[in-house]
């Protein structure tokens, strides 16, 4: 803006360059902006967007009134095995082959979890074993008798207020609601509440399991994630730390 | 997966139909009622809006397993590419193909994870583009108007700096695990592969065109150009691929072994 043999400038011309500057950088940043407009999150939808950290130890699930989620006798006796197991050295945990975590144990994964938020879609990117689960806003879970099972099952989410809830169903019953070895059937369905607390630096998710032929009444837990400004998330490639895994 | 589409479909049109019989006008008589569109999982959103929104989900067209220049030829081998390449042809056709990352169920690497059959989707948020692959949920993080780093961490996909030339999306990627291949065939690159994508937007925001340059002084006498293009899809949903489950091609002794 100022030519060189120029050695002090006018407080108008330090207005006016200030101005020009500013107009320059709109000119600049304006076609960036709304490089994904279409698809951005609602103004209204609180912002759940970043990298986040699950707080405390879930290996072994607890309901909000602290007890072991309640089982009925088939599923008490494939839980006692599944400690049995562990216990004797010899687990029967599907994670010791590489296979997913399922949903919720997903949740309880103790590496960070990246969430993307767009106008219909909630992505939450977690680090370990590279895994994204897409949450489609305003989707609805297919009927029971139309669900497929999957590791992962189907989510359908939605704002109500301040909260995200995310219906997920349509399951195999291979994995475990913990690294415990808490079972459940394919027709389990997971009820998450998920919301910003402490002014945005923590994120509380509250979970129902409905699984009428393994529990004897729906049970909910409590997780909440801590806030990791900045962080990225990092290589995690289970089959690589793990070679055998990959083979059957 | 394919059941998981057709029930989502169902659902779709089941979902969407007041939509398509609101945008309808007074019907026409005595005409057959024209054949429902796919469901559209995205129907507010238009991809030819905004250039430089890639937000949702493309497929890989006229896909290819062999990368080859644009006309049609091998890439400039150095010596050592070229036999590399022939060595791994030869295994294959002998029926013994030595095993790529994608066959131990690790991420497939850059530039072979966008060339694959399955769907892929662009998510954009602020500073930076992700890419969520179907195939073998693979996940490219590609940071925003950031430089290179001088010295960047070896992952299988590599490290990604984006920025926008126009309505360009120019991508760098440096830092690629030789462990992974440029193709599903026999090229392969060293760690001093340098990949630069540059993708965009052609044909009325229905194709994305992706128009990569290879340099690797090890394998190449020169940087080559391999172009790949994509269709939107917003009738597609990215669905569950578990390649650790039930992997049939588990390699044994860095072999591919069909079980």
């Amino acid at each position: 803006m100022t030519r060189p043999h120029q050695t002090s400038q006018s407080a108008a011309d330090m207005i006016r360059n200030t101005a020009l500057a500013f107009v320059a950088a709109a000119a600049f940043a304006a076609p960036a902006l709304p490089a994904f407009a279409q698809n951005a999150p609602d103004p209204g939808a609180p912002n759940i967007a970043g990298v986040w950290m699950l707080e405390g130890d879930h290996s072994t699930v607890k309901t909000l009134d602290g007890k072991l989620p309640p089982m009925n006798k088939e599923a008490a006796a494939k839980y006692k095995a599944a400690v049995a197991a562990r216990k004797a050295g010899k687990p029967t945990d599907p994670l010791n082959q590489c296979l997913p975590h399922g949903v919720p144990r997903l949740l309880f994964s103790a590496y960070p979890v990246e969430v993307l938020q767009e106008k219909d879609q909630v992505s939450f990117v977690h680090e370990v074993n590279h895994t994204p689960r897409l949450v489609y806003l305003g989707a609805q879970l297919p009927p029971p008798e139309e669900r497929d099972q999957n590791w992962f099952g189907f989510s359908a989410g939605r704002w109500d207020g301040d909260t995200l809830v995310v219906d997920t169903a349509g399951f195999n019953d291979i994995t475990t609601i913990d690294r415990a070895g808490v079972p459940h059937s394919t027709d389990m369905v997971v009820n998450e509440r998920i919301r910003l607390i402490d002014n945005g630096q923590r994120l509380e998710d509250v979970i129902t399991v409905t699984d009428p032929k393994t529990f004897t009444k729906p049970w909910s837990t409590r997780i909440t994630f801590v806030k990791k400004p900045g962080y990225r998330l990092q290589q995690y490639v289970c089959t690589d730390k793990n070679p055998e895994a990959a083979a059957p | 997966m394919r059941h998981l589409r057709a029930s989502l479909a169902v659902i779709a049109i089941a979902g969407f139909a007041p939509c398509f019989a609101a945008a309808q006008p007074a019907p026409a008589p005595a005409r057959p009622a024209p054949e429902l569109p796919k469901p559209i999982y995205r129907p507010q959103f238009s991809s030819m809006e905004n250039k430089r929104d890639l937000s949702g989900v493309w497929f890989i067209r006229d896909y290819n397993r062999r990368f080859r220049t644009p006309m049609g030829t091998l890439p400039p081998f150095t010596p050592l590419g070229r036999q590399e390449w022939e060595k791994r042809v030869k295994a294959e056709e002998e029926g013994k193909p030595y095993a790529d990352a994608s066959t131990y169920c690790w991420p497939h690497g850059t530039p072979r994870v966008m060339n694959s059959p399955y769907p892929i989707q662009f998510i954009h948020s602020p500073g930076k583009i992700t890419i969520i692959h179907e195939v073998a949920h693979n996940v490219r993080h590609i940071w925003m108007d950031e430089p290179m780093p001088k010295d960047v961490p070896v992952t299988f996909q590599g490290y990604s700096v984006g920025h926008w030339d126009g309505d360009v999306l120019v991508v760098e990627t440096k830092g690629v695990d030789p462990r992974t291949w440029i193709d599903e065939e026999g090229i392969i690159h060293s760690d001093q592969l340098y990949v630069v994508e540059r993708i965009r937007k052609i044909e009325n925001g229905e194709t994305l065109e992706n128009e990569i340059t290879i340099t690797d002084p090890v394998y190449f006498t020169r940087p080559w150009v391999k172009r790949i293009t994509y269709s939107w899809r917003p009738d597609i949903r990215i669905a569950e691929y578990v390649c650790e489950e039930n992997n049939r091609n588990a390699p044994v002794d860095g072999r591919t072994v069909a079980k």
